[in-house]
């Protein structure tokens, strides 16, 4: 297992400007409900500020002209689910300097990847005779699962402005790390009450921090959106749960919504 | 509710209208955590992963002002990009430019070594402890640096050479990878050839050009002869090193607190607080980067 | 050191005569726990609060910070002013306090005077308020339940009555303008160490005692205990959160937009978390929990006493509840405690 998320693999920090020419960037989508992209049209009185940095060249959510040729930065929402969006998904990293994945889907496979435990056999147990286009589907994976992801988004669904940093540092460089610690730091800050202390499970125990614990700002425990950290330890978490109260098989199960396809969750077990 | 005025107010360019020299207190004083716009002047290119930058800072009291010891470094930033330590060099003797040396290795630097003579990058500092340059005077020295670990040490080497009479023997023991990770080489020769410097380069893997030592940067030791009592060693690369350069130092006879080593962390405000250099009880950016052999054993998890 | 006496029912009116002329905070009730919040009327304050959730210091050392702003497009610092409010921070507790008395020494005292932190010190009185120990309190054992300096009132509670430790003269006027301060008699004074004893004798004695912990932190550096400790740390880095006088941070820059202004700033950063001790190209001098737990507890237990004469622990018990995996100093004390009944046996 890796110890930190990508952190720009292929372009290292260096920004890929151009001093000659506008950056040339595309927003592509597989598996996913497209509210990520829906999300980056959320930022309304800031988009067009975002926007007026590079030279847009293709965009599915927002127009259907095919995607050009070449290009610098390929923004890529949702998980691989079928042989042809992994070749999409190859073509795209050879093109691109730069590779964005946006959100749950495309950084741990997110909702598509709950299917993933026993994929091929799902067919088999509905169908008596499994459909042709089944044939073309694969067990859904992230993004990284397949080619280099330079940057990662992460979240259910994005933070617009979490998505504008991202994409500025594809730009100009940075040297800012995707943070790994866990979620709780950011309650302290917050000085919201622990749902441990009830006897509620939150994932924020495993779940890497970012969002500014946002759902439990709002009274809800974290859910995990953001995949378990690089540096989680599960082992210790499922004492923690023992330790207040929470049950432990309510802990795994939830971590099967955001983690199905993620390595760390099956070795620990 | 009216509150009480004047509400304190922190300024970030308090210098405006400073018409006095400036002391290198004083320029700390104000706002330690502000960067001061410096110049590209110039960029060479010394191995294909290594980079020599040049930069001027732009305003003149500020230039005046900034004075540095061997073994310091300064804080860079790149807007935008952010900040990275980087230890100074060239020799304290050279006023008005600032030299690092930079391999690109992280984040940070991938983004400096895409940056162009005539490019505007921020500087802060001097910080840190450096070699005790006038103790070190009227000794032998030897110097050892293994890779990357030339850049600090050249500080120190360029130094000494511009008050060469003020040293007995210099000894410097160099190595690399490759020859073509050798940096300097011409100046170094050049030094060797006036028999200013003994100098011995050394690398793991030579090619048919190489003349020079092949083997781990502690292979010359043995044909070294020196007078213990009277050297002062400094030693700086990758970590793995330290220990066995040490060692052989330490079996020559040099006393402990004759070898001096400069550490590498990310020193992130250069000013003892923000955590990041720590080792043990010692903040590497105001208790080192430059510590002696003794203070760095009484370090929990130096070495 | 002046002393006064005022009746508890004046309590209401300090509070109120500083909230003429100061941002007033003080700790009040939030979910199942206390904060430290600015405060519309003295009847928000929660006088006999435990300990909050976390500690004071995210008003002299905020969570994120604007140092400084630039211009992207020219590189060229831009004007910036940082405006710090007149603030009271009324009722900390005698650890916080002497918690503050430690930043002080690393931000205002040091070598390089941090003018952020320096002007938001200068710019905030400080009330402090006795109180009772906890389960979870220790500061006795690092002498951290009494604060000798570091604020402007401090208010003994004497029963009906508080004595007053005044400081400064800012704060004396204001005292002597809304309430009306007596010299304290025989009876006031005998209360007052009553009090005090009720308290010293009130700690949790289940708490190790062990005032050589410093060097044994040293000579237990590479005990298997430290294994089993950070191994179960969960790199969440609630124990810095929380911590008053854990101070670590780190600078980053943010670009507007549109990517042509940008602002450097600090946040908070912790020991503990996963990357802090990673240099450039990646290698990382603290890639795990069992060092990274033990780094943190080598510094609030020997290091920074090494370098100020003092531990950076303050005893307040904070990352005792925080730690959802049972990691914090007592844990610690409790060790040696057994290493030493070892040795009897």
């Amino acid at each position: 297992m890796s110890e930190t998320y990508p952190q720009g693999r292929r372009l290292n920090g260096k920004g890929v400007r151009d001093r000659n020419r506008p950056v040339r960037v595309v927003i592509a989508s597989f598996a996913s409900c497209f509210g990520c992209q829906l999300q980056i049209t959320n930022m309304e009185q800031h988009l067009m500020d975002v926007l007026g940095q590079f030279e847009l060249c293709y965009w599915q959510l927002t127009s259907s002209d095919p995607m050009p040729e070449s290009f610098d930065v390929a923004v890529v929402e949702g998980a691989v689910t079928t042989e042809e969006a992994e070749k999409q998904l190859r073509e795209l990293r050879e093109r691109a300097k730069a590779l964005i994945a946006i959100g749950a889907c495309a950084t741990t496979a997110g909702i598509p990847g709950m299917a993933a435990k026993g994929f091929y056999e799902h067919p088999g147990s509905v169908y008596e005779h499994v459909p042709q286009a089944c044939g073309a589907m694969i067990s859904p994976r992230p993004l990284s699962a397949i080619v280099d992801v330079d940057f990662e988004v992460r979240c259910c669904p994005v933070d617009p402005y979490d998505f504008t940093i991202m994409l500025q540092r594809a730009l100009y460089g940075s040297n800012k790390l995707a943070t790994t610690r866990m979620l709780c730091s950011d309650c302290k800050r917050n000085e919201t009450s622990c749902f441990f202390g009830e006897g509620q499970l939150c994932m924020g125990l495993v779940t890497s921090a970012g969002c500014g614990a946002r759902c439990v700002n709002l009274g809800r425990p974290c859910q995990g959106c953001a995949g378990i950290s690089p540096h989680a330890n599960l082992a210790s978490a499922r004492k923690s749960c023992e330790r207040y109260g929470v049950s432990v098989s309510d802990f795994d199960e939830k971590l099967e919504m955001f983690n199905q396809t993620n390595q760390a969750m099956h070795e620990a077990e | 509710m009216m509150l009480r005025e004047p509400a304190r107010v922190v300024e970030v360019n308090p210098l405006g209208n400073m018409t006095t020299p400036l002391t290198g207190e004083e320029l700390m004083a104000n706002n330690p955590y502000r960067p001061w716009p410096a110049r590209i002047t110039s960029i060479t290119d010394l191995t294909p992963t290594e980079k020599l930058f040049e930069f001027r800072l732009i305003d003149e009291r500020i230039r005046e002002a900034f004075r540095h010891e061997p073994g310091q470094f300064v804080e860079l930033s790149l807007f935008g990009v952010g900040e990275a330590p980087i230890s100074i060099s060239s020799s304290p003797s050279k006023r008005g430019f600032i030299e690092l040396c930079v391999r690109r290795a992280g984040r940070f630097t991938e983004a400096l070594h895409a940056m162009q003579c005539g490019d505007i990058v921020g500087i802060r500092g001097p910080f840190g402890r450096g070699f005790p340059f006038e103790r070190m005077k009227h000794h032998d020295i030897l110097l050892v640096a293994g890779g990357l670990g030339i850049a600090p040490l050249r500080s120190l080497i360029n130094n000494i050479h511009d008050e060469r009479s003020e040293f007995g023997k210099v000894t410097i023991i160099y190595g690399s990878r490759s020859p073509s990770e050798v940096m300097f080489r011409d100046q170094f020769e050049m030094w060797r050839h006036r028999k200013d410097f003994d100098l011995y380069l050394t690398v793991d893997h030579p090619d048919d050009t190489w003349d020079g030592e092949v083997g781990l940067v502690t292979k010359p030791f043995e044909h070294l002869e020196l007078d213990a009592r009277h050297t002062y060693g400094a030693v700086c690369g990758p970590p793995v090193m330290y220990r066995f350069v040490i060692d052989e130092m330490r079996k020559k006879g040099i006393e402990y607190d004759h070898i001096y080593c400069s550490f590498e962390r990310h020193m992130k405000c250069g000013m003892g607080k923000c955590g990041h250099c720590q080792i043990g009880h010692q903040y590497v950016c105001i208790d080192g980067p430059v510590f002696n052999y003794w203070e760095a054993k009484n370090i929990q998890g130096s070495m | 050191m002046l002393y006064r006496v005022i009746d508890a029912e004046e309590r209401d009116a300090l509070v109120s005569a500083f909230m003429q002329e100061y941002e007033v905070v003080a700790p009040v009730k939030r979910g199942r726990g206390y904060v430290f919040d600015v405060i519309e009327s003295p009847d928000e304050i929660a006088y006999d609060y435990s300990t909050t959730t976390a500690s004071l210091k995210k008003y002299l050392l905020p969570p994120r910070e604007t140092l400084m702003t630039f211009n992207a497009v020219d590189n060229c610092i831009t004007e910036h002013a940082e405006c710090i409010p007149p603030r009271v921070i009324f009722g900390a507790h005698a650890c916080d306090i002497n918690a503050i008395n430690r930043l002080d020494q690393v931000f205002r005292d040091g070598r390089y005077p941090d003018p952020y932190y320096t002007a938001r010190r200068e710019a905030t009185l400080v009330v402090g308020m006795s109180c009772m120990p906890t389960d979870d309190c220790f500061c006795h054992l690092w002498d951290a339940d009494e604060a000798r300096f570091g604020y402007d009132l401090f208010l003994h509670d004497i029963g009906g009555r508080y004595l007053v430790s005044i400081s400064s003269v800012e704060a004396a006027n204001i005292l002597e303008a809304a309430c009306n301060p007596r010299v304290a008699t025989d009876e006031d004074r005998s209360d007052f160490r009553q009090a005090t004893r009720t308290r010293q004798l009130s700690f949790n004695q289940n708490i190790p005692d062990i005032q050589d912990v410093a060097m044994l932190m040293d000579a237990f550096h590479k005990d298997e205990f430290w294994d089993e400790l950070g191994g179960r740390c969960l790199s969440c880095s609630a124990c810095a959160a929380v911590c008053p006088t854990c101070f670590c941070f780190d600078l980053q820059d943010r670009l507007s937009p549109d990517g042509t202004q940008g602002e450097r700033y600090r946040v908070w950063d912790a020991c503990t978390s996963p990357q802090f001790a990673e240099v450039a190209g990646g290698h990382n001098f603290r890639p795990d929990g069992r060092e990274r737990v033990r780094h943190r507890m080598y510094h609030k237990l020997n290091g920074f006493l090494a370098n100020y004469d003092r531990m950076l622990c303050v005893g307040c018990g904070r990352c005792v509840s925080a730690c959802k995996a049972d990691i914090n100093p007592i844990r610690v004390l409790e060790f040696f405690e057994e290493k030493g009944s070892e040795h009897d046996a």
